[in-house]
């Protein structure tokens, strides 16, 4: 290296110079435009400028990415999170709200019928065949309830009567089972019938007021009633209670009696939540 | 088999019960069909008795009828007995006359629900609660549907019955 510039060092000094002074003169003269010798050089260089530049950038958003991923990953599980607990808070209000219209119309209840005792209970399961129609409800003789006891949703319409308790659970049939028999009362008349399951009915989610007065016409849509009067053998049931409606009246096979085909009216597919009835006062 | 062969493959048939009985109790009772759910448990006891013959139909039929006593109320213990005579006969009738495919499980099934819904019929005629002709059409149509079950239990069980242990015949 000593050598080369020992014998070229003048040379190479002088090119130098030269060029310096071309370039000068050449800028001078085009005034604001590259110079020929710039422009050529840049137009080689472009390309690879370019190219550089682009992987220079990729390599900084490769970076970038890299190094920010895990804050947005951090970023979208914390917003997960959020959504998460938002929809649970609209789930709970919307069943707050729920819960509390059935508390607003149990107060309801409780005003128009001091004498029940009720016991509020959860529907846990629903009869899972075809001959028979029942519930089981999530309070047991731990609550008090016992067989024999009403079942009724908020309004006071009669759901069922319980035929099977456990500790913390209960088993209940429904108003259209075969084995309900309750005394039965129209409303608009005070005619007193039976009511009672029929098998045919109960897969139409119906049953039927059995023993009609003679003198009796009953209108689709007639409410009725328990009469609170005992049938046969069956325990006493409180009065008053909605049953249901009267959807239309039918002759038997025999062709001798009429009955009368009634919707219940609580609504035995949706229930959620009921009120065991567990003391009343009786009608004398 | 050892016992613990045995323990294992009982356990994992009382497993593959479980869906069935989850299916049974919470789901098809809230989607009816023509006004009747299809009977789930019964086509269990009757699958297990065509795959593994009489005496071990039976000992699963028992399990299964006590399982579906505690689901139904007012059985009052009869489907124990019901199921276990089912899966004797089921499985009697799987491993001498019919075969132990889904065929036979099918034949099998008809037989199992027909026999118990002809035992509910009758119990209720005696107590004069239901009509005959009532009665008949909601079996009937039980029968029906239920039926369309049989190929989705029958192949959840033989998966079973294909990796669980089996007895050794020397």
């Amino acid at each position: 290296m000593k050598d080369f510039l020992k014998h070229n060092g003048i040379l190479i000094l002088v090119i130098a110079v030269l060029l310096a002074l071309i370039t000068a003169v050449l800028s001078l003269t085009f005034g604001g435009m590259a110079d020929p010798l710039s422009n050529a050089a840049g137009v080689i260089a472009t390309p690879f400028r370019n190219g550089i530049n682009a992987f220079v950038n990729w390599t900084e958003g490769v970076y970038s990415d890299a190094f920010q991923r895990e804050s947005m990953q951090e970023e979208l599980e914390a917003l997960k999170k959020e959504n998460a607990e938002l929809k649970k808070q609209a789930r709970d209000g919307a069943a707050a709200s729920r819960e509390n219209e059935r508390l607003r119309n149990l107060l309801g209840l409780k005003t128009e019928r001091p004498d029940f005792q009720l016991q509020e209970a959860a529907v846990t399961a629903r009869s899972a065949s075809n001959w028979s129609s029942t519930l089981t409800i999530s309070k047991g003789s731990a609550a008090d309830v016992a067989a024999g006891d009403c079942v009724v949703d908020e309004y006071g319409n009669l759901v069922g009567v319980i035929s099977e308790v456990g500790l913390n659970w209960s088993r209940l049939i429904t108003v259209v089972d075969v084995d309900l028999e309750v005394g039965g009362l129209i409303a608009r008349t005070d005619g007193a019938a039976i009511l009672e399951g029929d098998f045919q009915l109960m897969g139409q989610g119906r049953l039927k007021l059995a023993y009609l007065p003679e003198d009796t016409r009953l209108l689709a849509g007639d409410t009725i009633l328990t009469s609170g009067l005992k049938s046969g053998d069956t325990a006493a049931y409180p009065s008053g209670l909605v049953v249901g409606y009267v959807e239309e009246v039918r002759s038997d096979d025999s062709g001798m009696s009429d009955y009368a085909v009634l919707t219940p009216a609580a609504e035995l597919g949706k229930l959620e939540q009921v009120f065991v009835i567990k003391e009343f006062s009786m009608v004398e | 088999m050892t016992t613990k062969d045995f323990s294992i493959k009982w356990l994992a048939y009382a497993l593959a019960l479980l869906p069935v009985w989850f299916a049974q109790a919470f789901l098809v009772n809230r989607f009816p069909l023509f006004g009747v759910v299809p009977s789930l448990l019964p086509l269990a006891a009757v699958a297990v008795a065509v795959l593994e013959g009489a005496s071990a139909g039976a000992g699963f039929g028992l399990a299964v009828g006590v399982l579906f006593d505690t689901l139904e109320p007012g059985s009052a213990g009869w489907m124990t007995l019901a199921l276990t005579l089912v899966g004797l006969c089921a499985g009697l009738l799987a491993q001498y006359v019919l075969r132990q495919d889904l065929l036979g499980c099918l034949v099998c099934s008809v037989l199992a629900l027909g026999a118990i819904d002809a035992g509910r019929i009758l119990a209720r005629l005696l107590t004069g609660r239901a009509g005959l002709s009532a009665m008949a059409a909601v079996a009937g149509r039980e029968i029906a549907w239920s039926l369309c079950f049989v190929p989705l239990v029958y192949l959840l069980f033989r998966w079973v019955f294909r990796r669980v242990p089996k007895a050794t015949v020397l």
